[in-house]
């Protein structure tokens, strides 16, 4: 067990230089998919953070991107902040969203709060398109040029390793333990004393705030956005099959299923742009009746691996 | 001294009366027995002291204080922890971790505390195991073990005996005296008698949602509304 661990450990950090020199010779195309991985590994983790630790579904996750994503973009072009504060200010304006979501929406057990949660989405994507003085409405809004993809791939690479690194942080402790309850057995934890509402919370707070940074991070890289482009469900839908094949609940799940999914759908794209839909629609049937846990899930429990892998 | 007064208490669902304007008091350091036919009542007073069900109408008062308007991990918090009649470990969490999740403070301490629970119930070796994956019986004691890292005050039992073999059940009967022994006070829900009888020093007899008698077990053993009750006429 020792040795396996030096030897992780030894992969990692060579991953991790070679990420990290890559887009000094990786071609324009390879450093915008690292990129483009680096948000899926984000946005993945964290809505396993609130859904595969709770078991609380959000099928509107996609709501703190966006909300992220104007807040970043207008303060850019309005306020004219400098962008990686503009992001942070994208992953506060979500953290502040989700507690004032949460704290009505999170009363509400599961089906039902993840119905409320794609209503959320739907309601944000009308305000924005109404609110046209603002956000520019349905003809979308303008960053000023700049070419920052380099620096936006570092700092995207820092969110996603810092989303993980948050994850089995969370995990190994007992605020993470005491999230799994409330999936295990909500009634059960309440009567043994833990403030469940409370812990929903924060998982939800903790979940939205590194969306709300990806959206202002890809807001500011892609230069323009629009209602229909930071709203769809389609990206809640790719996060939660990310996760689900990745394994819920686990670490290395998400970044996983980011990964995977990301290359496969490359792929595909590339080759047959009209089965893309039909795969994703196969691989989410496929993961539900064949492994409900995902790949590492199932790996763990068969070969009895802590929900660190 | 008393630890818990439950006043006029009363909860129905839909036309179901439950519970319907049951009084009584819990002593200090006793061991006391619920018992009743099916569909007395038993386990939804339970629920109303442990503020998983709303009483329509009552009072619960926990060591001079009003708990009836609290929420469950309040009550809990409080120093009322219980035990289900239907088991609800968390079944994807280890027998440890089951243990270690109800608790503050230091960690370190709190997994020592966790291994000599678990190895007082002899399930040391199986610390690691997900609770799920472990027996019946053995999901049991880590239940009951797990309501203790709580420290309670005052322990609820819903049917600790169903399902446990006689020798683990001696244990278990000899952990609740040893419980009562430290201080604690005890109310257990139980349908096998001869537990109750042996184990109880107060007991109560609900009936039909209604405090039919109250007493020491030789007393209610022999009062004719219990057997009634239980027998028919």
């Amino acid at each position: 067990m020792k040795g396996s661990r030096g030897v992780v450990a030894a992969a990692l950090a060579v991953a991790l230089v070679a990420l990290v020199v890559y887009p000094v010779f990786g071609t324009g195309y390879g450093v915008r998919s690292t990129l483009q991985v680096f948000m899926w590994i984000a946005l993945a983790g964290s809505w396993n953070l609130i859904s595969g630790l709770t078991g609380y579904v959000s099928f509107g996750h996609v709501a703190f991107y966006g909300a992220g994503a104007y807040t970043g973009a207008i303060l850019v072009t309005s306020a004219g902040w400098s962008w990686p504060v503009a992001a942070l200010a994208g992953g506060a304006a979500a953290g502040v969203l989700a507690l004032l979501i949460g704290y009505p929406c999170l009363r509400l057990k599961g089906p039902y709060f993840a119905i409320a949660m794609l209503g959320l989405n739907e309601v944000l994507r009308a305000l924005v398109s109404y609110f046209e003085g603002l956000t520019g409405g349905g003809n979308g809004l303008s960053l000023p040029t700049a070419d920052v993809t380099r620096p936006i791939y570092y700092v995207m690479g820092l969110l996603a390793l810092a989303v993980t690194a948050g994850t089995y942080l969370i995990i190994t402790s007992r605020f993470g333990l005491r999230l799994m309850t409330i999936r295990e057995d909500e009634i059960a934890a309440e009567a043994m004393g833990i403030d469940t509402f409370h812990h929903k919370l924060v998982a939800f707070l903790l979940s939205a705030v590194g969306p709300g940074i990806a959206g202002a991070l890809t807001a500011r890289d892609q230069g323009y956005i629009e209602p229909i482009s930071v709203f769809p469900l389609a990206i809640t839908v790719t996060m939660i099959v990310m996760v689900l094949f990745g394994g819920k609940g686990t670490v290395w799940g998400p970044v996983m299923g980011a990964v995977a999914l990301f290359v496969i759908q490359e792929l595909v794209w590339a080759h047959y742009p009209y089965v893309h839909p039909l795969l994703f629609g196969a691989i989410i049937v496929a993961v539900v009746l064949l492994m409900p846990r995902g790949v590492l899930g199932l790996l763990q429990l068969k070969y009895r691996l802590p929900r660190t892998i | 001294m008393t630890v818990l007064v439950v006043e006029g208490l009363r909860k129905s669902f839909g036309g179901v009366i439950a519970v319907s304007g049951v009084s009584f008091a819990l002593e200090a350091g006793r061991i006391h027995g619920l018992i009743g036919p099916n569909g007395s009542g038993k386990t939804t007073l339970f629920n109303c002291i442990t503020g998983l069900e709303r009483r329509d109408a009552g009072r619960v008062v926990f060591k001079g204080e009003r708990i009836d308007h609290l929420k469950p991990y309040q009550i809990a918090n409080r120093g009322v922890g219980r035990t289900f009649q239907v088991i609800r470990v968390f079944p994807e969490l280890t027998a440890l971790e089951n243990l270690l999740v109800v608790t503050r403070g230091p960690r370190a301490a709190a997994e020592r505390r966790g291994r000599e629970l678990l190895e007082f119930v002899k399930l040391e070796r199986l610390a690691g195991e997900y609770a799920g994956n472990l027996s019946y019986g053995q999901q049991k004691l880590v239940e009951f073990v797990r309501v203790l890292m709580t420290d309670p005050t005052l322990i609820l039992l819903d049917e600790p005996a169903a399902g446990v073999n006689r020798t683990l059940l001696n244990d278990l009967l000899a952990a609740v005296t040893r419980l009562r022994d430290e201080g604690r006070t005890i109310l257990l829900v139980e349908h096998d008698m001869k537990v109750v009888m042996g184990l109880c020093e107060t007991v109560f007899v609900l009936d039909h949602g209604e405090m039919i008698a109250e007493g020491p077990p030789g007393l209610i053993q022999a009062d004719e509304r219990v057997i009634e009750a239980y027998f028919g006429r």
